[in-house]
C-alpha cells in the first residue's frame, strides 16, 4: 500500500511536469510568432517608405520648377510617381498582408487640375485598394486547387509509367529501337514527375524553406529545370526517329542511338547551367522561386523550339500517311480517319498540346482558363503517353496475353493444350519479330515489288507508331 | 541523318542564346544602376541608419528601381511603360505554368504577413493623404541654401526618423 502511494505521486509528478514543459513551449512560440510577423510587415513597409522618401529628396529641384503635374508621393503602403493630370496611376498591391493578392491593382487618380484624387465622403486624398482583397481568397483557393491537381496529376503518371517502364524491362522480347526511345521518353517523365512534387511539396509551398533560402534549394530548382528539358527534349527525340523512319529514309540502317542519347539527356544541361548563372548575377531572388523574370525564356525558349520541330514532323508524317493510304485508292472517310486517329495518338508524344495554348492571354478570365487547361495538359501527360504506348500497344498486348495463357496453362496441366501453346508461341514469335524490325519488312516488300506487298508495307506503316 | 542533328544543335543553340541576351542586356542596365546607387547608399545618414537597424542596406540596394533625372514628361511616360511592363513580365508561355503556380503557391502562403490589412485605411478616410512633412522639408531647403548638405545632416536625418517611427506606429 505504502509503495503503491509513492508510485502514484512519482506519476503525478511527471505528468504535472510534462504540462508545465508544454505550457511553457507553446507560449514562447506564440510570443515569437507574433513579433516575427509584426516585423516582417513593419520591415516592409518601412522599407517602402524610405525608398520613396529617397526619391521625393532627391527630386526636389523638380518640385520647384513644374507645378502642373501630380507629385510624387507616398501614401503609407505604395511610392506614386509623377503622373499627368487625367490619368489614372495603377500599381500591384504590395505583399504586406495576408488578404492582398498582388496580381491585384492598386489605382490613383490624377485629377484634370494637376492635383490628386480627393474623396468626397472624406475630403481627403485617396488611393483606391479595394480591388487588392477583392478576390483574396479566390486566389488562394485556386492555388491549392491547381496544386492538388498537380500532386494528383504526377501521381496518377508515376503509377502507370513504373507500369510501363516493369513491362518494358520484363519483357525482353520487347527490345527494340524504337521501345528503347519509349523507355527514355518514360523515364524523363518519371524524373520529371518526381523532381516537380519534390519541388511543389518541399520548396514552392513551404514558406520556411524559402524565407531561409538554401543552397540546396537553388540546387533542387536546377535540378527541376534540367529534368523539365529532359523531358521536352526526349519528345523531339520521338519526333526525330518517326520522321526519320516514315519520311526521310525508307533504307535507312538501324539509327545510332548515342545521338538521340546526347540530344536527350546532355544538351538540356547546357540552358540549364545558362540560366543558373545568369539568375545568380542578375535575378538572385529566394530559391529562384520568382516567375515575374524573362530569364525563364532561357529554359523554355530551346522547349518551344524543340515543340515547333514536332509540330512539323508531325505535320510531314501525316502529310506521308496521307498520300500513301491514298494510293492503295481506300475510301476517302477511311483515309482521313486513319490520319485523324495517327494525329490524336501522336499529339501528346509530340508535346504538341503546348502549342495550341502557346501564350498567356491577357484577360482575367481567359487567363485562368489558360492557367487550368495547360496544367491539367502538363501534369496529367505522362499518364496519358503511358496509356496510348503501353497499355494499348498491340505488341505488348499480345506479349501480356502470351504469358497469361503460358501461366494458366503451366498449373492447368492438361496434355490436350500443349500443342496449343506451341501453336501460339510460332504465330506470336512470327509476328513480333516482323514487326520490331519493321526497317527489313520495308526492304523486302520493296524488293517483292507486288502490290500485294505494298498494301502491306502501308498497313505496317500505319500501326508504325504505336 | 547527322545533317538535320547538327541543324537541328544549331538551331537550340541559336534559341537558347538569343533570350539570354535580350535578357542579360535588360538585366545589365539594371546592374549599372546598382553600381551608381552605391555611391549614394555611401552616405554618413545611411551609416547611421544601418546601425540603428531599422532598414538593412541590402533590401534598400536591392529594391531601388531605375531612375533618371533628364526630364519630367519623359519620367512619366517611363513610369506608365513600367507599370505595364511590370503586369506582363516574366514568362507567359504555355510551358512556363509550373513555375507560375509555384511563385503563385508560395506568394499566397507567405506566413509572415500579419492576418489581414486594415479596414480603416482602404476606406474613404484610409491612405492617400499627403504628408505634411515634404513642404517642411522644402522650406527647409530654401531657407539653408545648400540643400543637399542639410538634407544628409545628423541632425536633419534623426528628425526626419522620429517622423518615419511615428508614420510607422501610425500605420
Amino acid at each position: 500500500m505504502d509503495r503503491c502511494c509513492i508510485t502514484s505521486f512519482i506519476l503525478l509528478l511527471a505528468t504535472s511536469e510534462l504540462f508545465v514543459v508544454v505550457l511553457s513551449e507553446n507560449s514562447t512560440g506564440g510570443t515569437k510568432k507574433n513579433a516575427h510577423e509584426l516585423n516582417f510587415t513593419r520591415h516592409k513597409i518601412l522599407t517602402a517608405q524610405f525608398e520613396c522618401y529617397q526619391k521625393i529628396m532627391k527630386d526636389t529641384n523638380h518640385n520647384k520648377t513644374d507645378g502642373s503635374m501630380c507629385k510624387r508621393t507616398w501614401d503609407g503602403w505604395l511610392c506614386w510617381e509623377y503622373m499627368e493630370p487625367g490619368v489614372t496611376s495603377a500599381q500591384h498591391c504590395p505583399n504586406y498582408f495576408d488578404d492582398f493578392d498582388t496580381s491585384e491593382v492598386a489605382t490613383k487618380i490624377c485629377t484634370n487640375s494637376g492635383h490628386w484624387f480627393v474623396h468626397p465622403e472624406s475630403n481627403r486624398t485617396w488611393s483606391n485598394y479595394t480591388d487588392c482583397r477583392l478576390k483574396s481568397n479566390d486566389h488562394k483557393k485556386t492555388a491549392l486547387n491547381l496544386y492538388y491537381l498537380t500532386l494528383i496529376g504526377h501521381g496518377l503518371s508515376l503509377i502507370s509509367l513504373f507500369t510501363s517502364l516493369g513491362i518494358f524491362f520484363y519483357f525482353k522480347s520487347l527490345s527494340c529501337q524504337r521501345i528503347t526511345l519509349h523507355k527514355n521518353l518514360f523515364f524523363s517523365f518519371v524524373l520529371n514527375s518526381v523532381i516537380t512534387i519534390i519541388f511543389f511539396t518541399c520548396v514552392a509551398n513551404n514558406q520556411e524553406v524559402t524565407e531561409a533560402n538554401p543552397v540546396s534549394c537553388k540546387v533542387s530548382v536546377f535540378i527541376h529545370h534540367y529534368l523539365l528539358g529532359c523531358n521536352y527534349f526526349w519528345m523531339l527525340c520521338e519526333g526525330i526517329y518517326l520522321h526519320t523512319l516514315i519520311v526521310v529514309a525508307v533504307f535507312a540502317e538501324k539509327q545510332h542511338l548515342m545521338w538521340y542519347y546526347l540530344l536527350g539527356w546532355g544538351f538540356p544541361l547546357i540552358p540549364a547551367f545558362i540560366h543558373a548563372i545568369s539568375r545568380s548575377y542578375y535575378y538572385n531572388d529566394n530559391c529562384w522561386i520568382s516567375s515575374n523574370t524573362s530569364l525563364l525564356y532561357i529554359i523554355h525558349g530551346p522547349i518551344c523550339a524543340a515543340l515547333l520541330v514536332n509540330l512539323f514532323f508531325l505535320l510531314n508524317i501525316v502529310r506521308v500517311l496521307i498520300t500513301k493510304l491514298k494510293v492503295t485508292h481506300q475510301a476517302e472517310s477511311s483515309v482521313y480517319m486513319r490520319a485523324v486517329r495517327a494525329t490524336l495518338i501522336l499529339v501528346p508524344l509530340l508535346g504538341i498540346q503546348y502549342l495550341l495554348l502557346p501564350y498567356k492571354p491577357d484577360g482575367r478570365l481567359a487567363s485562368e482558363i489558360f492557367i487550368h487547361t495547360t496544367n491539367i495538359l502538363m501534369h496529367y501527360q505522362g499518364l496519358l503517353v503511358a496509356t496510348i504506348f503501353c497499355f494499348f500497344n498491340s505488341e505488348v498486348q499480345g506479349v501480356l496475353r502470351r504469358h497469361w495463357n503460358q501461366y494458366r496453362t503451366q498449373f492447368g496441366g492438361t496434355f490436350a493444350n500443349t500443342a496449343l501453346r506451341s501453336a501460339s508461341y510460332t504465330a506470336s514469335s512470327m509476328t513480333e519479330v516482323h514487326r520490331c524490325y519493321s526497317i527489313d519488312g520495308h526492304m523486302d516488300s520493296l524488293n517483292g515489288k507486288t502490290f500485294h506487298n505494298l498494301e502491306s508495307t502501308i498497313l505496317r506503316s500505319d500501326n508504325l507508331y504505336m | 541523318m547527322q545533317l538535320i542533328l547538327q541543324s537541328i544543335f544549331c538551331c537550340c543553340l541559336l534559341a537558347a542564346v538569343a533570350p539570354g541576351v535580350d535578357s542579360a542586356k535588360h538585366d545589365l542596365k539594371r546592374s549599372v544602376w546598382l553600381q551608381r546607387s552605391k555611391r549614394d547608399l555611401s552616405l554618413p545618414a545611411l551609416r547611421a541608419l544601418e546601425n540603428r537597424q531599422f532598414v538593412r542596406p541590402d533590401d534598400v540596394k536591392d529594391n531601388l528601381r531605375p531612375h533618371s533625372s533628364t526630364d519630367i514628361s519623359i519620367r512619366a511616360k517611363r513610369s506608365k511603360n513600367s507599370i505595364n511592363q511590370s503586369r506582363r513580365s516574366g514568362c507567359s508561355l504555355g510551358t512556363c505554368t509550373v513555375h507560375v503556380l509555384a511563385h503563385r503557391l508560395h506568394d499566397l502562403n507567405n506566413k509572415l504577413k500579419i492576418g489581414n490589412a486594415p479596414v480603416d485605411k482602404i476606406n474613404p478616410y484610409g491612405y492617400g493623404r499627403r504628408r505634411r512633412s515634404v513642404p517642411e522639408k522644402v522650406l527647409r531647403l530654401r531657407k539653408d541654401g545648400s540643400g543637399m548638405r542639410m538634407v544628409w545632416s545628423s541632425s536633419n536625418s534623426q528628425s526626419w526618423l522620429h517622423k518615419l517611427e511615428a508614420l510607422l506606429r501610425r500605420t
